[in-house]
């Protein structure tokens, strides 16, 4: 492996945590292509760095989401049980299968989930009679002046996502923001602004499932991923306080431009 | 939103706030000196940080009687835990 400058690492990680934590997906998505293509890192050595920096990514946001009363916690428990299931196996699974595989499935699945959440963007998740029961699972909303409550639809879906965005956050190094957040949002009426923070609750542990499993297996380069999350600390804590600046549907938008554009970024790398 | 659970957050928030600070501080001090045992604790603590939180809630939710959402919080600790335990063994 080239020697990768240091402030070139650390920048990596914060542009990555920045948008990362913006949208709520961790920034591994952008990470890995990053280091592995760009800068010749080899695919394991990415996938362990951005495990860790996704998850300095994600406590560091929580931090901003939980003071703002974004996060549900509940919520984020209870899928918790499936992502780090995922995780845990992804782990595992990471050095049994062929990478051409996992990338060109991977990518289908984020161009769809991309074209899915676009058409769905103008649609909202909120009730604004806060009369309204929001269950054990659901919350309340404050955008503004405006209080809105919401109620969680469709948990199995929740849970089955959950742990398929666990399996890829441990087999890609990505958090599975990517997969969570759109499911959360479009299918389970979770608004927008609360799944991404919420997700972003659940990475770090999900993260911190598989993480162990790369760190014991010594595919931790101390330096680079050292470097990496350095960078990210500072740029996550940036992109959670942006994200509350942007409009719910443009960030629904920007999601769905950034899952088609990576869905197929790496389903061209499997071909 | 109950305050119990206003709390319980504002809890979590110092526990990641702590973790994420000190293991910060290490890797800089790691980078900066050239050493390997502040960069082997950073990102160990890194680590271990989402993992306090959960520990953090767990107690929290004990404290609030929240009796399913502490089975669920264990299961979550168990999972990781056995991730602890494979990782000693690869």
């Amino acid at each position: 492996m080239i020697a990768i400058p240091t402030f070139i690492l650390i920048i990596s990680g914060a542009a990555t945590g920045l948008i990362g934590a913006m949208l709520g997906l961790g920034g591994g998505v952008f990470l890995v292509p990053l280091l592995a293509l760009a800068l010749g890192v080899p695919i394991r050595t990415a996938i362990a760095a951005s495990l860790i920096s996704v998850i300095a990514t994600a406590s560091a946001s929580s931090t901003i989401n939980l003071e703002r009363g974004l996060v549900n916690m509940r919520l984020g428990m209870t899928l918790e049980v499936a992502t780090t299931l995922g995780g845990l196996a992804g782990g595992l699974l990471a050095a049994a299968l062929t990478q051409r595989q996992l990338f060109l499935t991977f990518g289908a699945t984020l161009a769809v989930m991309g074209v899915v959440m676009a058409l769905r963007s103008g649609r909202r998740n909120v009730i604004a009679d806060m009369g309204v029961e929001p269950g054990r699972l659901g919350g309340r909303l404050q955008e503004g002046d405006n209080a809105y409550v919401y109620r969680i639809r469709r948990l199995p879906l929740a849970l089955v996502a959950s742990l398929v965005a666990g399996a890829i956050s441990g087999l890609l190094g990505v958090g599975g923001g990517i997969i969570k957040v759109p499911v959360l949002n479009t299918f389970c009426g979770i608004p927008i602004r609360v799944a991404a923070a919420t997700s972003a609750f659940m990475i770090g542990v999900t993260g911190a499932a598989s993480a162990f499993l790369y760190f014991g297996r010594g595919d931790v380069a101390l330096h680079l991923t050292a470097a990496v999350a350095i960078g990210a600390l500072p740029g996550s804590l940036l992109g959670a306080r942006l994200s509350q600046r942007v409009e719910a549907r443009s960030l629904k938008i920007i999601m769905a431009v950034v899952l088609l554009l990576v869905g197929l970024r790496m389903a061209l790398e499997a071909l | 939103m109950s305050s119990r659970i206003r709390t319980l957050e504002r809890i979590v928030e110092v526990a990641l706030t702590a973790g994420v600070a000190v293991s910060g501080l290490l890797l800089v001090a790691g980078l900066l000196l050239g050493s390997t045992a502040p960069l082997w604790w950073g990102v160990l603590l890194l680590i271990v940080t989402p993992v306090v939180r959960v520990l953090v809630v767990t107690v929290g939710l004990i404290l609030d009687h929240d009796w399913v959402f502490v089975g669920v919080c264990l299961f979550v600790l168990g999972v990781l835990l056995s991730s602890v335990y494979v990782s000693g063994r690869l």
